[in-house]
């Protein structure tokens, strides 16, 4: 069976879910301004757009600053809890063993089902703050922006896609029922820049930021703010680290993820 | 070419194979499957247990024929659906449907077959029954006017149309309709091979009359091969043309129901109706009437009452039914009314078990 099916599938299902939850559907408009005016206001009341620029090192505006990377942030996250979290949800809901019915690898069936999801949540996103962004940054230079924006996490998703079928057979195979990636993902966070600037942290922490993928699509976000044109060269080059942590990542759980629905399968787990 | 007409050039072309394989649709050999758990010892602590699920069991279910997987709760009704499903890997042993291995083939297997595990979930809650079956019905790679046809004609074949409801979330449904919904999803396919699992558990009579019809149906008129679990003595006989009774991950009887009576024949089932006081253990009871009247008794509760049941040749009735009053008088048991029966399936699972555990 073709994946276009399993995307086919999986955006037939997001668009139904949005449909029959409007209120949710209004409500994912509204909250990331309520969370961007809760971050600016604490920051304008002990701060200033000065101070915050010499601290990122960069002539960033503060709010194309915080969009981009709650957006680069929250699309980060959402990859890893999306495929592994939901795993346990179609678990409770029973609806798991039928879609594992469906004539693919457990694992291939999870992630191209959520990549549908994933991405229409991207869309969204930008949706959300393309008029902000236009604003402050103009039309034009606004759009290459949102482009940048949108390029940087749906590149920063693949990488992240191996990994996070991998975690969706652990969280099923073993007892606790709990999502791990709940405490995970803040470290991820942490690590990759994204609560303070990388060069902030110690040795050994910025060795590990190195590796994480979310860390160079965090440096996305950051040369995505900067005021005026963006500059293409590093950008072009970070999307080709990207690229490659994608291909080691990957193939490096692909190797895993075989052994995982083993596993999980052998349990009973589904 | 539809993903059906695939299914059904596959099935051809691997039932051409040899005679065998077009009577037997599915094929259990020696299969076993063990479970390990742990007990919890403390905070830290915890003990390994292995459960035996699966003992080596061995079954064959031929084309066209609803097959009844019968026995109680825990016995392995459970884990063989899955494993023939392709949701679990078994221990030990082989299983095939249409001739595909459910281990080394099962993407070849979720292409022939419809499955039920429950009745009462497996659906998006936020979507109706018709966006569900759109939405499975996709997934199982149908699409297209054949899908939305499909769609249509499985939730009339159900009664879901009949019933005005297919707009509807799957939240407000009642359980009756969750049971027809989750019927029309495995048949989404158009399957050679449907496989249900408790498909009437806790529905109301008349819901529970439609879908042992439909299955019926399906497998006399349409061809299918229907597997399907059950505790309910009364639905087995009912609707499956053949009937494997698993009792404690074994197969301990396996013919048609009338065969199976017959291994009682020479025997009438004595049932008294009573209401016990409280205090007095069933157990206690059963081993009382056993040693009064010299045969297997069980107790089943039942409308509010309960239902004591000795299996006796039709000599002993007389005897035996004077013995078992005695002992309910004794302990204050008020009885409403005795009955002596032709014997059932019923009857079967208790001489040959010696209990009831349903």
């Amino acid at each position: 069976m073709s994946l276009k099916t399993l995307l086919k599938s999986g955006f037939t299902l997001e668009i139904y879910f949005y449909k029959n939850n409007r209120a949710t559907f209004l409500a994912m408009f509204l909250w990331p301004y309520l969370m961007l005016a809760l971050i600016l206001g604490m920051g304008y009341l002990f701060g200033s757009p000065s101070a915050f620029r010499q601290n990122v090192r960069m002539d960033v505006d503060p709010v194309v600053y915080y969009v981009a990377s709650t957006l680069i942030a929250m699309s980060a996250l959402s990859v890893m809890w999306g495929v592994g979290g939901s795993i346990l949800w179609y678990k409770w809901s029973g609806t798991l063993p039928y879609m594992l019915l469906s004539p693919n690898r457990m694992s291939t069936t999870l992630v191209f089902s959520f990549i549908p999801r994933y991405m229409l949540g991207v869309l969204i996103q930008l949706a959300e703050f393309a008029p902000l962004i236009m604003l402050i940054e103009g039309v034009s230079n606004g759009l290459v922006k949102i482009g940048i924006l949108a390029l940087a996490a749906t590149v920063g998703m693949i990488p992240l896609l191996g990994f996070s079928a991998l975690f969706a057979s652990f969280l099923i195979t073993i007892e606790e029922e709990t999502n791990v990636l709940s405490w995970l993902n803040p470290l991820i966070l942490l690590f990759s820049g994204a609560f303070y600037p990388a060069y902030l942290l110690p040795y050994w922490a910025r060795l590990i930021s190195q590796i994480l993928p979310t860390t160079y699509t965090v440096e996305l976000a950051r040369l995505a703010a900067i005021v005026g044109a963006p500059p293409l060269a590093p950008i072009t080059f970070l999307i080709g680290i990207l690229l490659g942590i994608a291909l080691i990542y990957n193939s490096l759980a692909y190797l895993l993820v075989g052994y995982g629905e083993k596993k999980a399968m052998k349990k009973g787990a589904i | 070419m539809s993903l059906n007409q695939k299914n059904l050039t596959l099935t051809q072309e691997k039932m051409s194979l040899g005679e065998d394989e077009v009577k037997e649709t599915i094929i259990v050999k020696d299969l076993v499957k063990n479970y390990t758990t742990y007990l919890r010892k403390g905070l830290f602590k915890r003990e390994k247990k292995v459960v035996h699920a699966l003992k080596g069991i061995s079954f064959d279910v031929k084309k066209g024929e609803v097959f009844g997987l019968l026995g109680p709760n825990g016995a392995g009704k459970t884990t063989t659906v899955k494993i023939l499903s392709t949701l679990l890997l078994p221990d030990g042993g082989e299983a095939r449907v249409l001739g595909y291995d459910v281990v080394k083939e099962a993407a070849e297997v979720r292409k022939v077959i419809g499955v039920s595990l429950s009745v009462e979930k497996g659906f998006f809650w936020k979507l109706t029954g018709r966006e569900n079956l759109t939405y499975f019905g996709m997934l199982y790679g149908l699409n297209g006017e054949y899908l939305k046809n499909r769609v249509e004609k499985l939730l009339e074949l159900v009664g879901l149309k009949q019933l005005e409801v297919t707009d509807k979330l799957y939240e407000e449904y009642s359980l009756g309709m969750k049971a027809r919904l989750s019927l029309a999803r495995a048949l989404l396919i158009d399957p050679q091979v449907v496989i249900l699992d408790e498909p009437t558990l806790g529905l109301d009579p008349p819901s529970a009359r439609m879908l042992r019809e439909m299955l019926v149906k399906i497998a006399h008129e349409d061809g299918k091969t229907v597997l399907v679990t059950t505790h309910n003595m009364f639905e087995a006989e009912m609707v499956c043309d053949r009937v494997a009774i698993i009792n404690e991950g074994e197969i301990i009887a396996l013919d048609t129901v009338e065969r199976l009576k017959q291994r009682v024949a020479d025997s009438v089932s004595l049932e008294i109706f009573t209401f016990l006081p409280a205090g007095i253990p069933q157990e206690t009871l059963v081993l009382k009437l056993r040693e009064a009247t010299g045969y297997p008794s069980t107790i089943f509760a039942e409308n509010g009452g309960y239902r004591v049941k000795v299996v006796v040749p039709p000599g002993d009735a007389g005897e035996a039914t004077s013995k078992a009053l005695r002992v309910l008088h004794e302990h204050k048991c008020s009885v409403r009314r005795v009955e002596i029966k032709e014997p059932t399936l019923e009857d079967v699972f208790i001489k040959l078990t010696g209990k009831t555990g349903f």
